[in-house]
This record gives structure tokens, C-alpha cells and sequence, in this order.
């Protein structure tokens, strides 16, 4: 191995001699996951997007997103962004602003007209997608991109589901949903409007015709209240109520409204409301702290003058020729152990009396299980599925509000990708299934902070309350170019590589090598040390034993 | 994030038998790839000479004379002026050394170097004591470090070199840290360019000798920085003072505590040293103040 010494000078290099053999562990390079994108419903890489717009590469940034959701610019409005929960950052300081910068990729994709690209070669199988709401046009998307033929049957006169129906235009403005939508159609989809699978027998016969069914149809019948007469002129259903003001309809409901609720939809109802000139009260059974709503609706909802009455709940209604008495009771409420279930315990003696001219409960909606009654299991609320998203029936499988009590929209975006991903193993079964990310998330504590300077989140701004209450216009301000730039740039990127070369000139002992695209360590020379796992930013590099 | 940007023409070699994770070789690796080819070093005894190499084997492309511990300095020079006769007034003749080869054994032969003002780049690689032997206490050593020789913890206090060269009024004298690369390769440049004596004092966080883990060298050099117990500065010609690093971010017990050599200390002695450093500090100040 060593040459002979020269006998005369000191010519000899010291490569001869292999210090790798002192080592006890070597470096390993690992594209790790990112806590966020182990929080995220769809499991977007993240890390990877945020780079490439701290980059510039924007069309990129928008690529590496849409592989997981067809739907950024919805997204980065309306998520509710478990991403940033999880970040890192606000160990160090405050959590990078996720949803401004996916939205800030999602609008510049629609601004500048950017198309997804070609589908896969054409397959023999076709699908049948019954709904098209955020799982229906999720899954039809990744089928589509995978060369399945698809259909998608959709009960409405247009696609969106919720997103158009439930979600008001001071969130989400339409244009933008129908930009995101029409991308997906483009890629030859075809979409049958008003065509709902009405039963069963309907979709038995619909079986028979495709391959695999996916059935996403929400959760369209509303929760009622027993205080409530329905039937009163004075009394509209949540749901109805938005689907009502989304399409443009006037409001025939009086002056004063009391919503009940505590969740995004009493949010969406109440501010529309607002919107619409109403005063607006609040009923909810949770407290303050435990409201269902994400703690910036609630905060915004409060700004436009709404007024919360909160840990409290409606026991009965009196109609005056003037108007309403609602008869309310303090509450003790208990959240139970499962999302959504909770014991509520009137307190005696608290009772207090609301005036108003109408009431709109908008305590949430189950889904509507009797249409498949003998064909599908169900499992409490929602259709029965196992863990590939496949119902009791071979070959239909489900998702969204249908089949979970998860229900944000961006859940149901990466239901309908789960669901596509297992309809194509179906169809297939040699597909390769999803490439799991190596290894565990990367904690904070693996990321060297010396090179993140402290450095506060860009919070995009929001419009005058005074210019909210009178339009419907969007409340969140977009990120400039510039300000996404620099929150970009606030990512510690962890767990990602981001070729920086400080392993490289970290080591003391020149063995790692700059490849084209990435690093190799010299096992030669490699002693061990750490120094380039201790001084990579990002949490990229881990020592594995030998 | 800052990037570092040297160019690495690997003129330091791997095979080289620092202890793994040792920054004075990651050090030798800038300083080396900055000075560039056209460089002839002297080495004197000490970790610095077990890294270039001992007989038959170099770690370095440019030639390297091993002298005594006294004499760096002056081998230095008298190589300075041997290349000077052969018509070489440009090739840079490196004198590296320790600082037991420094601030204690080699100190008269760098002040005569210093007063006769010779043509040599002078690299202390200041680990704090005499670790190739085992870790006893130089003059560099700090007040209440353990060496072997001071198991208690140094008496003294650390001698202040750059107060005794700046008083020979050479043009340059410099500190830097294995944390900060790019400043440690602009300040090579920056002497390499410059007539006369330069010394760049680096400081090595030692891994045997300090007690610190094998990867925490650089994070130790960079807290050594960032408390003020060793600051980037620049002297000019003995009076001129620049800061580089402006203000201090950690407390003194961060650094002390990355170091098992410190661990005895008590919180009044942490105190102590957390004032002495702000008195530095504040001289260090006034004199970039003054420039």
C-alpha cells in the first residue's frame, strides 16, 4: 500500500498513508424529511420549494409543489398550515411563513400561465371520480398525470365543492379557484356536470363501466339543532347560507344575526355576514381557547366587530312580532378524547337572554351515508376504509369529508392523492409504491443555528378593516417578490442539501469530494471527526457507524 | 448565509496525522491554499511540524525546513534572504509555528525579525500550551486553564503578543479563527500582498488538551469569538486597530463551558474572567476608536 520512502528527500506525499482506517464512523449524506413535511396533509417537500424560491427558480419551486397538490394558490389562502406549527424556526425565532410563499408560487403560476406537464403515456384503465370537490379533483389530478382515463361526475353545476360553495370570496377569490381547476380539466379530464351517482344501484351500475371508483362526495347534510324550528324564516342553515352569498344571492335574513358556532364555517358565515351589513354575535360552546377555528380567524372575526359569546350554548327560542329572545346558557364544556366529541354541562343559574331577528347554526355537516346504504360499510359518520383509502367494496375507494372526520381542505387534497396512489397500485400491482423519505425527521438541535441569523417572519398584511366590511374583497395581502425572497431565505432547508460546500471546506482532512450534484466522502481519508455534521446548516449530513 | 470562497488548488494534502477533527490542519489548509505555489515555509517543533510532516512523508506542496524551536524566526529570514539573492523577491517564505514556538522558546528570534522589519508572513497557531507534548501551560496558556502543568489552574494571566509586536511597529498584525474562513483567507491575501513582518495569530481550540469533543473545534473558535475572548481585530503598522467582528453576541461562560479544561471553575472565576474580557474589550475598542 505505502511506497517505498525515498531515501534522499521528503518527496513522499502523505496520501500513501490512509487515515481512514482511524475512523470509527463515517459521514452520510441524507436527503432527511423536514418536520413540515412530516405535518403536512400531503407531504410536500417542503424544504425543497422554499429553496428554489429563495433561488429565483420560481417555475421550479412551482413544479416540486405540485406534485403533491394541484392546488397552491388555494392552499397558500386557506390551509391551515400545520407546516409551520412544526417548523423548526420558532425554536429559534418565529416559524417560516409557509402558506405566504406557497401562495406566492400558486398566483405566479396563474399569473404567468403555467400548464402541468404532458400526462404519462396513456393507460388501459379508466376511473370514475364521483365529486368534485378538493379529494375528487386532487385524485383525479395524480390519476390524470399518471395516463389514467378519468371521469369525473360531479352533482353541481360546477366543480369545487366546498371550495366554491363554503369558502367565501374575502378568502378565496374565485377567479383563483377556477384558474386551479381548469388546469386540472386541461389535462383531459372529463367532467360531467350534474351528474350525480344518486344511490347504490347507481353505483353498482357505475362500477361496472370503470376499473376503480373514487368517491369523494363531502359532507353535505348539515348537523341541526333541536332548539331549532328549520322551518322558520328566520332560521338558515349555515351551508345554505354560504352557498347562498358565494353565488351571489341576496341575504333575506334581518339585521341582527346570532351564528352558532365556533368553527372555520361560523367564521365564514359570520363575516359574510358582516360583509353583508349585518351585526353579528357568536355562539359557541367551546371557550375562547378551545374554538375549532384557527386562532386568526377568530382574531380577524373580532376586528370586523363581530361579537363572540363563547362557553355558551342556545336552549330555546321565543319569535316576538319585533324580532327573536334566545334563551342561552353558560356551559361547562369537556373536549373528549377523539376529534370532535365533547360533553357540555349547563351551569345552573347562568342563564341570559340574546336579542336578535335571526339565527344561523352552523355546527357542521355529516355525510350523507343512507345514498350507499347495503353497498358500503360504514364506520360512525363516514364510509369504512382501510388504510389504502379502499372501501368494503373492492375497488371503490373513498375519501375526503366522506370517509374522515379530518376535515380541512388541504386533508382532503392529500386524501385524494393517497387514494389515486392506491387506485394506480390496483390497477397495477407492479407500480412502485410512494419512495418513503429516509431515516427520521430532523429535530432542531441537528441544525447549526450560526448559520441562521435571527431574523423575523414577513408578515404579509391585511386590508383595512373599514375597506373589509365593505366588499368582499381578499383580506390577506400577497407576498412581493423581494419579501418572498427573503422569507424563503429565513428556511434552515432541514434535513435538504442545499450545496453550500461547508463540509467541503470544513474538513480538515480533504476528504470530502464536490461531485456535480452533491458530495462524496473519501473513505480513505475520512477520520471520523464530525466537524462537517456539526457545521452543515441544514441537518443534511448524519454519522453512521461502521 | 455566507459562503466560503477560497480556491483550494490542494496544496495541503490529505494522509496528513493531525487528530481528527483538528482545526490547526483545517487552518493550514486555508492559509497554504491562499499563500499559493510560490511559498517556502519554515516549521518549527510542534503540532504544526507533525502536520506538515515528518521525514519521508509531506502533507504540503510547497518545500518546508523544520527548524529548531528558538530559531523560526530567524530561519525565516535568513530563507527570505537567500531567495532575495536568487532574484525571488516574490515568493512568500511562511514561518509557521506554535505558541510555545512563539510567545515562549521562539519570542527573541521573532522580535529580532520584527525589529529588522524581514520580508516573512509569521502563522502562530495558538493552541494555548505546549499540546504535542503532552499539554503543559505556555505563556499563552490563559489564567485558571488546566494544563498538565498547572493542575489547578493557571496563576497567570495570557501574555499579550500583540501588544508586544505591535510595539515593534511592523505592518501587519492580525488574529483569526478556524471559524471564520473567509476572514482568515482575506487576511493571508492581505499580508501576502504587504512588505516586511506580518503575524497572523490563529487560535486552535485544542482537542486532547482543551477537552473538547472531536467536532467542536470550529463552534469553540467561533464562541472564543463571539464572547470577546479572542476578537478579529487588525493592527497596522503597531498603531492602526480594526475590529472585524463588532459586537459580541455570547456570554464568556458559553465558551468556557464547551471546555473540560475550565471545568472546575467556580462562578466567581467565571465572573472574574467575564470582567476581564469586558475590560479587553473596552481597551480594544478605544484603540479601534483612536485609529
Amino acid at each position: 500500500m505505502q511506497q517505498p520512502p525515498s531515501p534522499l528527500w521528503t518527496n513522499a506525499s502523505s496520501r500513501t498513508r490512509l487515515t481512514g482506517t482511524w475512523r470509527s464512523a463515517m459521514p452520510e449524506y441524507q436527503d432527511k424529511p423536514s418536520p413540515c413535511r412530516g405535518a403536512c396533509p400531503v407531504a410536500g417537500r417542503i424544504a425543497e420549494w422554499v429553496r428554489q424560491i429563495e433561488l429565483g427558480d420560481y417555475y421550479g419551486a412551482w413544479l416540486t409543489l405540485v406534485d403533491n397538490n394541484p392546488f397552491p394558490a388555494v392552499a397558500g389562502r386557506i390551509c391551515h398550515h400545520p407546516c409551520e406549527g412544526a417548523c423548526n424556526r420558532q425554536q429559534l425565532d418565529e416559524t417560516v411563513g409557509i402558506c405566504s410563499l406557497e401562495r406566492f408560487v400558486g398566483d405566479m403560476a396563474l399569473a404567468e400561465g403555467w400548464c402541468f406537464p404532458e400526462p404519462a403515456a396513456a393507460q388501459d384503465q379508466s376511473v370514475a371520480i364521483v365529486g368534485g370537490g378538493p379529494a375528487g379533483l386532487s385524485a383525479a389530478y395524480q390519476l390524470r398525470r399518471r395516463g389514467y382515463r378519468v371521469v369525473l361526475f360531479e352533482e353541481r353545476g360546477q366543480l369545487g365543492g366546498l371550495l366554491r360553495h363554503g369558502i367565501p370570496a374575502y378568502r378565496l377569490d374565485k377567479t383563483i379557484l377556477d384558474g386551479e381547476i381548469q388546469r386540472i380539466i386541461d389535462l383531459g379530464v372529463e367532467v360531467r356536470l350534474q351528474s350525480g351517482i344518486a344511490d347504490a344501484g347507481a353505483l353498482r351500475a357505475l362500477h361496472a363501466e370503470y376499473d376503480a371508483l373514487y368517491l369523494a362526495t363531502g359532507a353535505s347534510r348539515p348537523k341541526t339543532l333541536p332548539e331549532l324550528d328549520y322551518e322558520q324564516p328566520w332560521v338558515q342553515d349555515g351551508a345554505d347560507f354560504l352557498a347562498a352569498t358565494n353565488a351571489g344571492e341576496a341575504c333575506e335574513l334581518g339585521q341582527r344575526l346570532v351564528v352558532i358556532g365556533g368553527g372555520s364555517a361560523a367564521m365564514d358565515v359570520a363575516r359574510t355576514a358582516r360583509r353583508l351589513g349585518r351585526s353579528v354575535s357568536v355562539l359557541a360552546l367551546e371557550p375562547d381557547a378551545l374554538l375549532p377555528a384557527q386562532p386568526i380567524e377568530v382574531a380577524e372575526a373580532r376586528e370586523e366587530g363581530i361579537e363572540f359569546i363563547t362557553g355558551a350554548m342556545l336552549q330555546a327560542v321565543e319569535s316576538l312580532g319585533d324580532g327573536l329572545k334566545l334563551q342561552c346558557v353558560r356551559v361547562d364544556f369537556q373536549q373528549g378524547e377523539t376529534r370532535g366529541t365533547f360533553s357540555v354541562e349547563p351551569v345552573s343559574g347562568s342563564g341570559f337572554v340574546l336579542s336578535a331577528d335571526a339565527v344561523v347554526p352552523a355546527i357542521g355537516q355529516d355525510a350523507d351515508l343512507a345514498r350507499w346504504d347495503g353497498l358500503l360499510d360504514s364506520d360512525g359518520p363516514v364510509v369504512r376504509t382501510d388504510a389504502q383509502w379502499q372501501t368494503s367494496r373492492p375497488g371503490v375507494f373513498a375519501g375526503g369529508d366522506l370517509a374522515s372526520m379530518d376535515r380541512f381542505v388541504t386533508q382532503a387534497i392529500g386524501m385524494g392523492k393517497m387514494a389515486a396512489e392506491a387506485i394506480a397500485r390496483h390497477a397495477d400491482p407492479l407500480q412502485p409504491g410512494a419512495v418513503a423519505a429516509n431515516g427520521s425527521e430532523v429535530p432542531f438541535a441537528e441544525i447549526n443555528t450560526d448559520y441562521h441569523p435571527l431574523a423575523g417572519r414577513l408578515q404579509p398584511g391585511n386590508l383595512e378593516v373599514e375597506a373589509r366590511l365593505r366588499t368582499f374583497d381578499e383580506v390577506q395581502h400577497p407576498l412581493a417578490q423581494d419579501e418572498a425572497i427573503a422569507e424563503a431565505a429565513r428556511c434552515f432547508s432541514c434535513g435538504t442539501c442545499i450545496y453550500c460546500d461547508n463540509c467541503y471546506f470544513y474538513c480538515p482532512d480533504m476528504a470530502i469530494a464536490k461531485l456535480e450534484h452533491g458530495y462524496d466522502v473519501k473513505s480513505d481519508y475520512c477520520k471520523g471527526c464530525g466537524l462537517c455534521v456539526a457545521e452543515c446548516p441544514t441537518g443534511a449530513i448524519s454519522m453512521g457507524q461502521e | 448565509m455566507e459562503l466560503i470562497n477560497y480556491n483550494d488548488e490542494e496544496l495541503f494534502q490529505p494522509g496528513h496525522v493531525a487528530c481528527a477533527g483538528c482545526v490547526e490542519a483545517l487552518s493550514m489548509r486555508v492559509i497554504l491554499n491562499t499563500v499559493g505555489r510560490d511559498a517556502v515555509a519554515t516549521v518549527s517543533p510542534s503540532c504544526g511540524a507533525v502536520i506538515c510532516g515528518a521525514y519521508p512523508f509531506s502533507a504540503t506542496k510547497i518545500p518546508v525546513f523544520h527548524t529548531t524551536l528558538e530559531s523560526g524566526a530567524a530561519s525565516a529570514s535568513g530563507i527570505k534572504r537567500a531567495l532575495l539573492s536568487q532574484g525571488k523577491p516574490d515568493t512568500t517564505v511562511l514561518c509557521l509555528a506554535g505558541d510555545g514556538g512563539t510567545y515562549d522558546i521562539g519570542l527573541q528570534a521573532l522580535s529580532s525579525a520584527a525589529e529588522r522589519n524581514e520580508d516573512i508572513l509569521y502563522i502562530c497557531f495558538d493552541n494555548e500550551g505546549y499540546m504535542n507534548t503532552g499539554g503543559q501551560k505556555s505563556s499563552s496558556t490563559p489564567l485558571a486553564a488546566v494544563t498538565g502543568s498547572t493542575p489547578a489552574g493557571k496563576t497567570t494571566r495570557k501574555k499579550n503578543l500583540i501588544e508586544i509586536l505591535a510595539a515593534h511597529r511592523i505592518p501587519l498584525i492580525a488574529t483569526a479563527s478556524p471559524s471564520h474562513l473567509n476572514d482568515m483567507a482575506a487576511k493571508v491575501e492581505k499580508a501576502k500582498a504587504l512588505r516586511g513582518t506580518k503575524v497572523i495569530i490563529v487560535l486552535i481550540p485544542c482537542l486532547p488538551g482543551w477537552g473538547v469533543a472531536d467536532n467542536a473545534a470550529v463552534k469553540t473558535a467561533r464562541l472564543a469569538v463571539e464572547s470577546g475572548v479572542f476578537p478579529l481585530f487588525e493592527v497596522e503598522d503597531g498603531v492602526h486597530y480594526t475590529l472585524n467582528t463588532e459586537q459580541r453576541t455570547q456570554s464568556v461562560n458559553s465558551y468556557l463551558a464547551q471546555q473540560g479544561r475550565y471545568r472546575h471553575l467556580s462562578a466567581e472565576q467565571v465572573e472574574q474572567i467575564q470582567a476581564d474580557v469586558d475590560a479587553e474589550w473596552q481597551r480594544l475598542l478605544w484603540c479601534a476608536a483612536g485609529r
